[in-house]
């Protein structure tokens, strides 16, 4: 009996000084003085991609918390890139942080969990009405992400004979016709592991040339129940992602491709063309790939222009923060510190939606590029709700984007028609808003 | 296990089949898991390129990025780990050893409902009842502590500690317990001296099994220790496949290092478990 | 392995005339008392972190309990009669039996076979039954990274069959017609090396007398394997069936790290996944609870009858 009393014993005294010595610390930056100065401590969850480094975190954090004295912040790292859906698990079991990056509100406003910013909290902001719940706004709309842009392969398209970019869907079918010929995959498309998500951003795209660009307001109408899924407005947008997938332009092999690996897929030249949100930009400049990158807008049938957008992706405050007006201070000074501005702009490749703000000098020029071609589309009055992404009065309920999600697999699969996937959508809603 | 005994003797009656079957079975079925032991050992850029390639020469490269993370996700996940792999499974061990014991040996009606209702339980998957779980955490108060953790994964685990030890309890003969009340020991001496160095095997499987299972949870750390209290070396492990799905090294090492301790264990209990799981009626 | 319909214990069976005054001078302590000293702690976890729990679940479940749309009030049983309705849910269930099966049938087939072939004395054998046993300790996390890293379209399997010139080599985790039995696989993967040193131990404990006795009956191998070894093998299959009954009810982290559910709409989500994303992010906690009791139902009355059945097996021997 020794023989296992004694490793057992020697295991609970190890791990008993241990937890002394460290008790199960989580990397956060709480206790930098003793407890001489009364503060508050304030949870902030952040999430952590090969851009945004603990050390990105960590240094942004003590910049806003010097111009905040009495705040101490307790950093907390969502498991994976879905903050969101770890943000919920943490509300359905009563830990909701006190301050939230980057987690879209729904569900979350509605349930009376956030703290609503003030007019007077929003004037430095370009759109300060940005993806309002019940008219009041949750998340700091600190900047804009145009999602998808098609991001594409220049020597790709070089060797298909393609010359231009595409101006009009035709265009894009014709193009993707050439580059089949060559043996080249038009679309990478992703979505495997975790990141189901991924493969949404055909549809997107779709949905903003042929749905939103027509009727802007097109969801809320769904969401008052006087349109469907399965109506013509938006089963045309699905139809083209299934047919793209039935001409083998986008690879349903993808779909097992998590986030990281459809990036790297693209960058393997698996595939001529990979729509995706602005932040690909930041990371194509900053390690290029071996081929040129350019970019274009999503094209719709007569060539107008229809960017699906996001203007948001900035701080919440839990209504049930240890002090919310302190909280959303510390959350403005993060969210206004320049350098931290500069390095979202860097790293992400953000289009910062702040009155008076500069991004840095010598940005690279896919970043630029992408930037002109946002602003030719605001010029155009060409910008448009990005599906599935935007939150707010009359957007989907939560829950249903990672269902649309799931449905847009089984398009590019083949398993789902345009209108089934109409008629599931529309049941998941029903469902979702039991 | 080395010591399962006893071991049959004889010439092999066709001598080159059975280990060239044997080793080609087991090759194929290896594989999976020297792709992680060659990787871990091999600098980052091979990885993608040469996935299959023996680390030649090996590099600790990985091993050491992961060791002296800056925010020291390893460190921080290792203490909760072993923390709470190590309260949880003493405590369980020495619950169900005695509640194991009680059933075996007492008589009744009510014994026998408490046992059938515990092992109604052995296959609940805690998934299921995390949400209500975390519920009664809160209205304890022990919500986001490792006490909660422990307690809860007592409560999950306790059915199949008492599944074990039951039936080896069941092969010890009771003329001993009895010899030893003769003697004038009281029960807990009866049962700590007499009975529970019996049941090493059972011992020595609950402590295996629930150790493997504990340390390698993923879901309950996630959500009752909570991003504040920090996270376990396995929950490190899922929070780094997103972060650096691309950097295979770095994965693997936290991987193959996360895993190290829990093997160390194995190993170091491993001598009886397979008996102690079967019982007694795997005559050894 | 003897539990509630288990035969008298061993020690009993023997127990002379005279035993009967000696064991009630054992009691010394009262029976109440060795309830509370012996029996109560562990009955007492277990009734706060599981019992009140699958109550509170059952209470729930009559609710239409979500967060974002308060206030709760009693629905009745109007979760139960949609859920039966529900194609997502019927999907996980199904999900989650066909995984279970083919864990339970194959991994227990799959390591008798693979018992019988290690069952040799020697270094070499000792080896490869250490390899088969690595599995059973990795994390399922650990373990589906592993394979993802195999199977997927870009995966090393893949790649290798391209090598070989196979064109287009099969979807494993993206094609929706084989993703659930991929994940079933490494899930069997993980197990298989359990079964086989349970199996292992069962069959060197088979008498080598009785193997002899057989043989001299004129027994060819297959006789001997149904007559003698199988039976012997019975407490083996119960404590095999049992864990992979277990693993295969549970499947959760495989299917969240692997597939997340996917490709496509619930092709591989399990009851396990589903309740987590219904109540925890979907909000749904009074739906989820009911996905929960029903699951919680089938568990019990799978187990109740898989540990009647394997033992009054055990108990025939």
């Amino acid at each position: 009996m020794r023989k296992i009393l004694a490793p057992s014993a020697i295991a609970v005294t190890a791990a008993l000084v241990l937890a002394g010595c460290a008790a199960g610390g989580s990397g956060g930056k709480a206790s930098t003085g003793s407890g001489t100065k009364a503060g508050v401590t304030l949870t902030f969850l952040t999430f952590e991609t090969p851009n945004l480094t603990a050390k990105y975190w960590d240094d942004a954090i003590a910049r806003a918390s010097a111009k905040v004295p009495g705040v101490k912040i307790k950093k907390l790292v969502a498991p994976s890139a879905d903050r969101v859906g770890y943000a919920k698990q943490l509300a359905a079991s009563g830990q909701l942080p006190d301050i939230m990056i980057a987690v879209s509100p729904n569900g979350f406003a509605q349930a009376g969990q956030l703290a609503a910013w003030s007019e007077g909290q929003l004037t430095d902001f370009v759109s300060p009405h940005a993806n309002p719940v019940g008219g009041k706004v949750y998340q700091l709309p600190y900047n804009t992400q145009p999602t998808p842009f098609v991001y594409y392969n220049k020597a790709d398209f070089a060797a298909a004979g393609i010359t231009a970019e595409p101006k009009t869907y035709q265009d894009l079918l014709d193009d993707s016709a050439k580059l089949k010929a060559k043996g080249i995959t038009p679309f990478v498309v992703g979505g495997g592991g975790k990141d189901t998500w991924a493969d949404m951003y055909p549809l997107i795209g779709a949905v903003a040339t042929d749905t939103y660009k027509q009727t802007p307001g097109w969801l809320a109408q769904k969401a008052a129940g006087t349109a469907k899924f399965t109506d013509p407005a938006f089963t045309k947008a699905a139809a083209k992602i299934a047919d793209l997938a039935k001409a083998g332009y986008i690879d349903a092999a993808g779909l097992s491709r998590s986030y990281a690996d459809d990036e790297q897929a693209f960058r393997d030249n698996k595939g001529a063309m990979y729509p995706m949100g602005s932040w690909f930009a930041a990371s194509a400049d900053a390690k290029a790939p071996s081929f040129g990158v350019g970019v274009f807008a999503w094209p719709s049938d007569d060539g107008t222009l229809a960017v699906p957008a996001y203007t948001g992706g900035g701080m919440s405050v839990s209504s049930k923060a240890a002090d919310v007006p302190l909280a959303q201070k510390w959350a403005l000074a993060f969210m206004l510190d320049k350098t931290s501005l500069d390095n979202s702009v860097k790293t992400d490749g953000s289009i910062i939606a702040l009155k008076d703000y500069t991004p840095p000098a010598g940005m690279g020029p896919v970043y630029t590029e992408t930037v002109n071609l946002y602003q030719a589309a605001v010029k155009a009055n060409g910008i448009v709700n990005a599906f599935s992404i935007e939150t707010g009065d009359g957007s989907m309920p939560a829950g249903l984007a990672d269902k649309a999600a799931a449905g847009v697999a089984d398009l590019i699969n083949g398993k789902k028609s345009a209108s089934g996937f109409g008629s599931f959508l529309d049941a998941e809603w029903t469902k979702a808003n039991q | 296990m080395n010591t399962l005994t006893p071991i049959r003797t004889g010439p092999a009656k066709t001598s080159w089949f059975r280990p060239v079957a044997a080793l080609l079975v087991t090759a194929v079925f290896f594989l999976p898991l020297y792709l992680v032991l060659a990787n871990v050992f091999k600098p980052g850029a091979d990885i993608t390129a040469h996935p299959v390639s023996l680390p030649i020469p090996p590099t600790l490269a990985s091993v050491k990025a992961v060791l002296t993370r800056p925010d020291h996700l390893f460190w921080y996940g290792l203490v909760n780990s072993v923390e709470v792999t190590a309260i949880s499974i003493t405590v369980l061990t020495i619950v169900s050893a005695m509640l194991g014991h009680y059933l075996a040996r007492a008589k009744g009606v009510m014994p026998k409902a408490a046992l059938a209702i515990l092992l109604s339980g052995l296959m609940i998957p805690p998934s299921v009842i995390l949400e209500p779980v975390t519920d009664v955490l809160r209205n304890l108060g022990l919500m986001t502590t490792v006490p909660g953790l422990v307690l809860v994964n007592v409560g999950y685990y306790v059915p199949f500690g008492v599944f074990v030890f039951m039936g080896f309890v069941k092969t010890i003969p009771i003329e001993l317990e009895e010899a030893a009340s003769l003697d004038g020991a009281g029960r807990f001496r009866t049962f700590w001296q007499v009975v529970f160095p019996l049941l090493r095997p059972a011992s020595a499987s609950v402590l295996i099994f629930l150790g493997v299972w504990v340390w390698n949870d993923f879901l309950n750390p996630l959500i009752i220790l909570g991003p504040e209290t920090g996270t376990t070396v396995t929950v490190g492990i899922y929070r780094a496949i997103g972060e650096h799905q691309s950097d295979f090294g770095a994965v693997f090492a936290l991987m193959f290092l996360a895993t190290l301790p829990i093997l160390v264990f194995y190993l170091a209990f491993q001598r009886h478990f397979v008996k102690g799981l079967t019982g007694g009626a795997t005559k050894g | 392995m003897s539990t509630t319909l288990a035969p008298p214990p061993r020690g009993e069976t023997t127990q002379r005339p005279g035993g009967a005054p000696s064991r009630r001078r054992s009691t010394r302590l009262p029976k109440a008392l060795h309830f509370l000293t012996f029996g109560a702690p562990g009955l007492a976890v277990y009734l706060v972190f599981v019992l009140v729990p699958i109550a509170m679940a059952v209470g729930t479940s009559l609710t239409n309990r979500n967060p974002a749309n308060p206030p709760t009030k009693w629905v009745g049983f109007l979760n139960y009669t949609r859920l039966f309705s529900d194609d997502d849910f019927l999907k996980s269930l199904q999900n989650t039996l066909v995984i279970t099966v083919i864990v339970t049938v194959v991994a227990n087939v799959g390591g008798l076979a693979i018992a019988m072939l290690l069952d040799r004395r020697g270094k070499l054998y000792n080896a490869l039954r250490a390899v088969f046993f690595t599995p059973v300790i990795l994390s399922s996390v650990v373990v589906s990274v592993i394979w993802q890293a195999i199977l997927s379209d870009d995966g090393l399997l893949d790649s290798m069959l391209r090598s070989l010139g196979v064109k287009h080599p099969p979807g494993w985790l993206s094609n929706p017609d084989y993703a659930l039995y991929s994940v079933a696989f490494i899930i069997t993967w993980q197990m298989l090396g359990f079964c086989v040193v349970v199996y292992l131990a069962g069959l060197q404990g088979v008498p080598q007398e009785l193997m002899e006795a057989a043989e001299l009956d004129g027994a060819g191998p297959a006789a001997r394997f149904t007559n003698v070894t199988w039976p012997m093998l019975a407490p083996a299959l119960t404590i095999n069936t049992v864990m992979l009954l277990i693993t295969g009810f549970k499947a959760y982290d495989q299917v969240q790290v692997i597939t997340n559910g996917g490709p496509g709409n619930g092709t591989t989500s399990t009851v396990a996944f589903d309740v987590v994303q219904t109540t925890f992010t979907g909000n749904h906690i009074g739906y989820g609870s009911a996905m929960a009791v029903v699951m919680l139902a089938i568990i019990a009355v799978v187990s109740t009858v898989v540990l009647r059945v394997l033992q009054r097996r055990e108990i025939t021997l």
